[in-house]
């Protein structure tokens, strides 16, 4: 049978250069691999703390519904967007979350084009997590419009009551149909990933209601030879639509702010710059995740060190590239000799919001080079801190780039210094409750492992 | 065994299902199986077999240029969706206008701009397209598989792999088959049967189907009925959003909204939008019960306000100010001269710093008439006098403060002086809207400042500054 | 299943052998009449020669950097797949140490105070027009530094002869001491076959990759951005970039074909890689598209005289303008369609046609980076004269003499040394490489 002998125990991060280390440990079989991965769903009941994480998660999902609420009765001056900030937290929040959502299509598509096979145990996850964070994404744009009944604005339909176009000229529309689109194949490519898997649960599950919810998801799969050939090619299609499309899309993001001739806005290497944070902001969010995950729901076999350990090396090697970037910033602002420009870098790193920046800079830059240390990037609770670091350190980020170019305005009568407001602050906690929520739910309903593609890479020994 | 086997004429032979505890086993049963000259069969596994599609004859598919045909089409519905919506070319073709506005000096037809919305509208159809291909290439979603009745075959999804030979193959034969699957080393045999008996429709479906497709219809159907016709009721509105308010439009009369659409009604019937106030009410803050401090009038003379107070209403708009009265025109109610105060009324204690606000605003609101130093030379009355001279305006001219008939107490006692600030005289305009009433005094302190000392500013104490140059020095002064 | 090739060189020729002793004199002899062509008819080695040169030196360290990176960031990512392509973009980029040598002409000219290819050597570079910096330039060279307009004391901070000259030695020594530990010690584990120096390779290449990132991030700003020195883009190094890696993948694949055609290592490289190395061209098309167009719809966008004028000349101009419709549609839209079906990829005379197609495009990107500046500086300026300054004979004589130079360089580092890692431990991983 398939088996993996692994002599380290669930050690699998020592460097043997004539053979690849096993990314699925303790001896497990084919079977072995579904009942890892359907272990937690399979177990009658959830256990308390799922049940208590739910709980608090749905409790700020409440209040995040209370604060749309207000929001919308109330109209957007309760954040604290004001002249000259206008784009006050509703953007940053938004770029962070969308940011966020860009390492589960990096795992799924580029990965995969990549022929990386560590990604299997840990894309469908992270898929999940691209699309609950999109959902949280949306939101922000979506409410930031004031009268979201007619949100249907943003799309070029026809509606007899604008009488007009939306503006393509406009990166604002370039973001409506990058997030749209986003959403839409990042869902696709999410569901199309689990029908097998939603197979398996169809075939084990005892409940009728499961059978029949699970029958119909999977659409009545079979595993036949001629629809995995199809199947196949149409997710590697999907992976080389993907990758194109998630650099497009946190590139349009960016072009929301570089295409303006706001000093430390507008420079040319954001497109590369905000998909290297993005990526890296993602994967941290992906291990701060399945960190916890992988020990409550006992998949230490499939998501093993060496997944865990790979993610932080690619966290460290995008936060260099983020830091490479501020340093470009930096060096080109003084070199373009522009007056405006150097002054709104000079200001960033010691102007009022220096804090921000030199949080974002120790977050981002600094913290994360302890992956340099092998035991720091092994060690689960410590990677989690650096990870929460991370984003910490990415949310200022775009809280820098969004917030210190606003208020300092060209005219210096109009400088301004941000106060966030209560709803501001409420709405960026409790956006982690929709996400939380979303992904609790998932982990306990939907496969949280890709089982037929953990099984398609496990080595075969002895039959050869 | 599944249940479904038990009677052939109740069910149909599909296929054997040979199953297989690894890959490899299985890619070599098909190879065989290949060889051995089937056509129709298919192999079952829980993930996609490495080397399964040469085995088993499976051609490549052709998702791929499905793909690339839709990709291209969206190439040119992204650009031509973009062409459509921003251009006023085509006006004539579509419902409505274009968006030919100039944006960021861009083209309205900015192929650069239009690049991003083309690209995602390429890659959301390619994914759609590749999507649905597979799903329909594949003939799924079918729900009525007779292998998902074989309880052994649950675990295709977990961890076993089965080839089936299909009935409808001219090779196929039961027991043959069956021989030949043992020989290529399937650990179990089982057939594959359709369960014939349930094979109908089940009579209410067809029934319930178009019941239900004419409730669908039935929407369309009154809306369809409504084609054409005229109706005089607005359009229904889910969320008003502000559509409509009990508010006048400039050039609209007032609409009552209170009784909603139905019957359109006036606000009032006498068309105004607002009722006038009650007599003798008073706006907040407009008690202006001391007739010295706000209209520069002695208390014994304040019966006379209510006459005065709009005398310039209906005055032209003309801003530009002349002249703090010349010959009164004709038509003016003789002036009473004993009716201004002479002093500055209480509250208005004259300081230094008073002077100093008063110099200020002198200087934004009257120099630009009266010049810094009150001589008449301000910019916009030079300017004015030139063009008057080239017969390009008419104008009076702004008065020199220092004018024999204008200075003095017995011209223009401070209260006067007051109410020329307020009220404007000659062709000059009123400023109780600009200046509120204390700064009015501090102007009045200013000028009779300026008047005392001559032709200088009276705080410009640098020598000289009595000539054309105490503009300059005011300004100065101001500057700093 | 399928056959399991055991992890073994089966090649029977894996050198070069003789064949560099036919080459070399060939292709010096080429590069020397090519260069003496081009000086010729470049009149003299004056702006003309030095911006040809500077350009075609451009497009040939571009080469060695792209693989240069292919080896660090294979050993960075533990690559199994691409063991038998290493040592050809090892020896690639080993001719960085050479290319060391070539640079002196560029640095001579700096150094000696001739602004005829970096207008910031002289002073007077921010006085406007080409025709009145003749005028103004001795007068305001004559200045001393904190006396000189503001952009010029400002950028003379970073934009001196002493510094640039530093910064290069810099970048050299950073390049040369990888590119030679990476060949050195994969030489050396082709004679001991210690599994612990690909450790120690790997080990090497994450620090290298920081370091190589920065200098590749100035040393694209020293050598083509700054030709104008008015101009900036914080994208311009991930451009170069792109255009780097693209070509560098080409010239491994073109390589590989080549020493197969002639007989050499015939079973190591096999379709697969082929199919895969086309794949990875297809991203970097794809991802030169991306960069070239953000850059560009950026400026073009946000509208600023200090950065626009940059486009203007290359894209209002007669000439400049078809070349770069030439390059949108040359060097992005055809290959894009053209590389994208699977079958072409495994098809080794389309590879070749394809790989020398995309050297030809990365060649025409760095002449339409460099060489509209000497036509607005030294060619008399582009509104006026225009396009009528290409001199083809030279600028392609020019080309032919650095490219055989170039192989000429290849062929002395290749000597008899192993065109294939001999005893990689991952050297089984690559043989039965398979795309699926």
């Amino acid at each position: 049978m398939a088996t993996t002998v692994d002599p380290h125990g669930l050690d699998n991060t020592y460097d043997d250069a004539s053979k690849r280390t096993p990314l699925v440990l303790g001896g497990l079989d084919y079977q072995g691999v579904t009942e890892t991965a359907c272990g937690f769903w399979e177990a009658e009941k959830a256990p308390k703390i799922w049940w208590i994480l739910l709980l608090m998660a749905m409790s700020l999902l409440g209040i995040l519904g209370g604060l749309v609420n207000h929001l919308l009765m109330s109209g957007v001056g309760v954040w604290g967007n004001n002249n000259p900030a206008y784009w006050g937290w509703p953007i940053v929040n938004f770029v962070f979350w969308v940011g966020i959502g860009h390492a589960g299509t990096l795992i799924s598509a580029i990965l995969f084009l990549f022929r990386q096979n560590w990604r299997t145990s840990i894309n469908r996850a992270a898929e999940a997590m691209t699309i609950f964070a999109v959902v949280c994404a949306g939101m922000f744009p979506g409410i930031h419009i004031g009268r979201v009944w007619v949100f249907y604005w943003l799309f070029p339909i026809p509606t007899e009551h604008l009488a007009m176009w939306p503006n393509f000229r406009s990166p604002l529309l370039w973001d409506v149909f990058a997030v749209s689109t986003y959403a839409t194949v990042s869902l696709l490519f999410w569901y199309m990933g689990m029908v097998p898997d939603i197979a398996t649960f169809r075939d084990r599950t005892k409940s009728r209601v499961g059978k029949f919810i699970y029958g119909l998801l999977s659409l009545g799969w079979t595993g036949s030879a001629r629809n995995w050939h199809r199947y196949e090619i149409a997710y590697t299609l999907l992976a080389a639509l993907a990758t194109p499309l998630v650099l497009s899309v946190h590139t349009i993001v960016s072009f929301d702010f570089a295409v303006s001739q706001l000093p430390g806005w507008h420079t040319t290497i954001f497109p590369p710059y905000f998909v290297a944070g993005a990526i890296f902001s993602g994967f941290a969010m992906v291990v701060t995740l399945l960190v916890p995950a992988r020990a409550l729901f006992g998949l230490e076999k499939l998501i093993t060190m060496r997944h865990l350990e790979n993610m932080n090396k690619i966290i460290m090697a995008t936060g260099l590239m983020v830091g490479t970037a501020y340093g470009i910033e930096f060096f080109i602002a003084w070199y373009s000799g522009v007056q405006v420009e150097s002054y709104a870098f000079w200001n960033r790193a010691f102007g009022n919001y220096s804090w921000a920046y030199w949080i974002m800079i120790s977050c981002n830059v600094v913290i994360p080079q302890l992956f340099w240390f092998k035991w720091c990037r092994t060690t689960t609770w410590f990677m989690v801190i650096v990870c929460i670091f991370v984003n910490i350190g990415m949310w200022f980020e775009r809280f820098v780039i969004t917030i210190t170019s606003l208020c300092r305005d060209f005219l210096p009568s109009s400088w301004a210094y941000f106060t966030p407001t209560w709803v501001d602050i409420g709405m960026l906690v409790c956006s982690f409750g929709l996400f939380s929520t979303l992904f609790l739910l998932f982990c306990r309903f939907l496969p949280v492992i890709a089982m037929a593609e953990v099984k398609g890479i496990m080595p075969r020994d002895g039959h050869h | 065994m599944a249940e479904n086997t038990n009677k052939d004429a109740d069910s149909k032979l599909i296929g054997l299902l040979g199953q297989f505890d690894d890959p490899e086993s299985l890619v070599a049963a098909c190879s065989q199986a290949r060889e051995a000259g089937y056509k129709k069969m298919d192999a079952y596994s829980p993930f996609p077999v490495h080397g399964i599609d040469p085995a088993i004859g499976i051609k490549r598919t052709v998702l791929p240029l499905i793909v690339l045909g839709a990709a291209l089409s969206a190439v040119v519905v992204g650009l031509g969706l973009q062409i459509y919506t921003n251009s006023s070319a085509l006006d004539a073709l579509a419902p409505f206008p274009g968006y030919p506005f100039k944006i960021s000096g861009k083209p309205i037809f900015s192929i650069p701009a239009n690049i991003p919305v083309t690209f995602e509208i390429i890659v959301l159809t390619s994914a759609i397209t590749t999507f649905l291909g597979m799903w329909i290439l594949n003939r799924l979603p079918m729900f009525a598989n007779p292998l998902h009745r074989i309880s052994r075959f649950k675990r295709v999804t977990n961890d076993k792999f089965f080839l089936c030979l299909e009935a409808k193959d001219e090779k196929f034969n039961r027991s043959a088959s069956e021989d030949q699957l043992n020989k290529w080393g399937a650990v179990a045999i089982e057939e594959v049967r359709q369960d014939l008996t349930d094979n109908d429709l089940p009579k209410w479906i067809p029934t319930a189907a178009i019941l239900g497709a004419i409730c669908l219809l039935l929407p369309p159907a009154a809306i369809f009925s409504q084609w054409g016709q005229t109706n005089r009721h607005p359009r229904l509105h889910v969320v008003p959003d502000m559509d409509w308010q009990h508010k006048s439009k400039t050039q609209t009369m007032a609409v009552n909204l209170a009784n909603g659409m139905d019957e359109v009604e006036l606000m009032y019937a006498d068309l105004r939008s607002a009722r006038r106030p009650v007599d003798g009410a008073i706006a907040f803050g407009s008690l202006d019960t001391d007739s010295e401090l706000n209209y520069g009038i002695k208390q014994d003379f304040a019966h006379t306000i209510s006459s005065r107070k709009n005398m310039r209403a209906s005055l032209s708009e003309d801003q530009e100010k002349p002249e703090v009265d010349a010959a009164a025109p004709a038509g003016e109610p003789t002036e009473n001269m004993e009716q201004w105060v002479t002093t500055f009324p209480e509250g208005v204690e004259v300081t230094e710093d008073l002077l100093t606000r008063g110099q200020q605003r002198f200087n934004i609101y009257c120099a630009a008439c009266h010049g810094y130093a009150g001589q008449g030379d301000g910019l916009v009355n030079q300017k004015a006098l030139a063009l008057a001279a080239n017969g390009d305006a008419t104008w009076t001219a702004a008065r020199s403060l220092h004018d024999a008939d204008v200075k003095g107490d017995a011209k223009n006692p401070v209260g006067r002086i007051y109410d020329t600030i307020t009220n404007g005289r000659g062709n000059m305009g009123p400023y109780r809207a600009q200046i509120p009433v204390d700064d009015r005094w501090a102007i009045v302190a200013y000028v009779r400042a300026l008047q005392e000392t001559g032709l200088k500013s009276p705080s410009a104490n640098t020598a000289g500054a009595g000539e054309a140059v105490a503009d300059e020095a005011a300004g100065e002064e101001k500057a700093e | 299943m399928h056959e399991t090739r055991p992890a073994k060189i089966t090649s029977p020729v894996v050198s070069l052998g003789n064949g560099y002793v036919r080459t070399i004199p060939v292709a010096a002899i080429v590069a020397a009449v090519g260069i003496v062509v081009a000086i010729l008819f470049s009149r003299g080695p004056g702006a003309r020669f030095m911006h040809a040169y500077l350009m075609n030196y451009a497009f040939l360290l571009s080469i060695c950097l792209g693989c240069l990176f292919f080896v660090t960031i294979m050993h960075l990512t533990r690559a199994g797949w691409s063991v038998t392509l290493r040592r050809i973009a090892e020896l690639y980029a080993m001719c960085v140490i050479p290319m060391g040598l070539l640079f002196l002409p560029i640095l001579v000219t700096v150094l000696s105070g001739s602004d005829i290819l970096y207008p910031w050597v002289d002073g007077g570079w921010s006085m406007g027009d080409s025709a009145s910096v003749a005028q103004t330039a001795s007068f305001v060279n004559s200045l001393p530094i904190d006396e000189r307009p503001p952009f010029e004391q400002l950028k003379h901070g970073y934009l001196n002869p002493g510094f640039f000259a530093v910064r290069w030695v810099a970048y050299f020594l950073i390049w040369g001491g990888m590119a030679s530990f990476f060949l050195f010690t994969s030489l050396k584990q082709d004679k001991t076959g210690e599994g612990k120096l690909t450790h120690r390779m790997q080990a090497f290449a994450a620090p290298a990759m920081i370091v190589f990132a920065a200098s590749l991030v100035f040393s694209s700003f020293d050598l083509e951005m700054s030709l104008e020195p008015f101009w900036f883009s914080t994208m311009y190094p991930v451009y170069f970039f792109a255009g780097a890696v693209l070509s560098a993948w080409a010239t491994i694949t073109l390589t590989a074909l080549w020493f197969q055609r002639t007989g050499r290592v015939t079973d190591e490289i096999t379709t697969e890689h082929y199919h895969d190395m086309g794949k990875m061209m297809f991203g970097f098309i794809v991802f030169w598209g991306y960069i070239a167009f953000s850059q560009f719809l950026l400026i073009w966008y946000a509208n600023i005289p200090e950065e626009t004028f940059w486009y203007n000349w290359r894209i209002n101009y007669p000439g400049w303008k078809t070349l770069s419709y030439v390059l949108l549609i040359g060097h992005l839209f055809i290959p894009f369609l053209a590389m994208m079906g699977r079958t072409v990829r495994r098809n080794r005379n389309f590879m070749f046609g394809a790989t020398v197609y995309l050297l030809v495009m990365h060649w025409l990107d760095h002449f339409w980076l460099v060489m509209p500046h000497y036509n607005q500086f030294v060619g008399g300026g582009i509104e006026g004269r225009g396009w009528s300054t290409f001199n083809p004979i030279a600028d392609l004589a020019c080309a032919v003499g650095m490219i055989a130079l170039f192989i000429a360089i290849f062929c002395v580092i290749c000597r008899d040394r192993p065109l294939v890692a001999l005893q990689d431990p991952r050297l089984g991983e690559a043989l039965n490489h398979e795309v699926h």
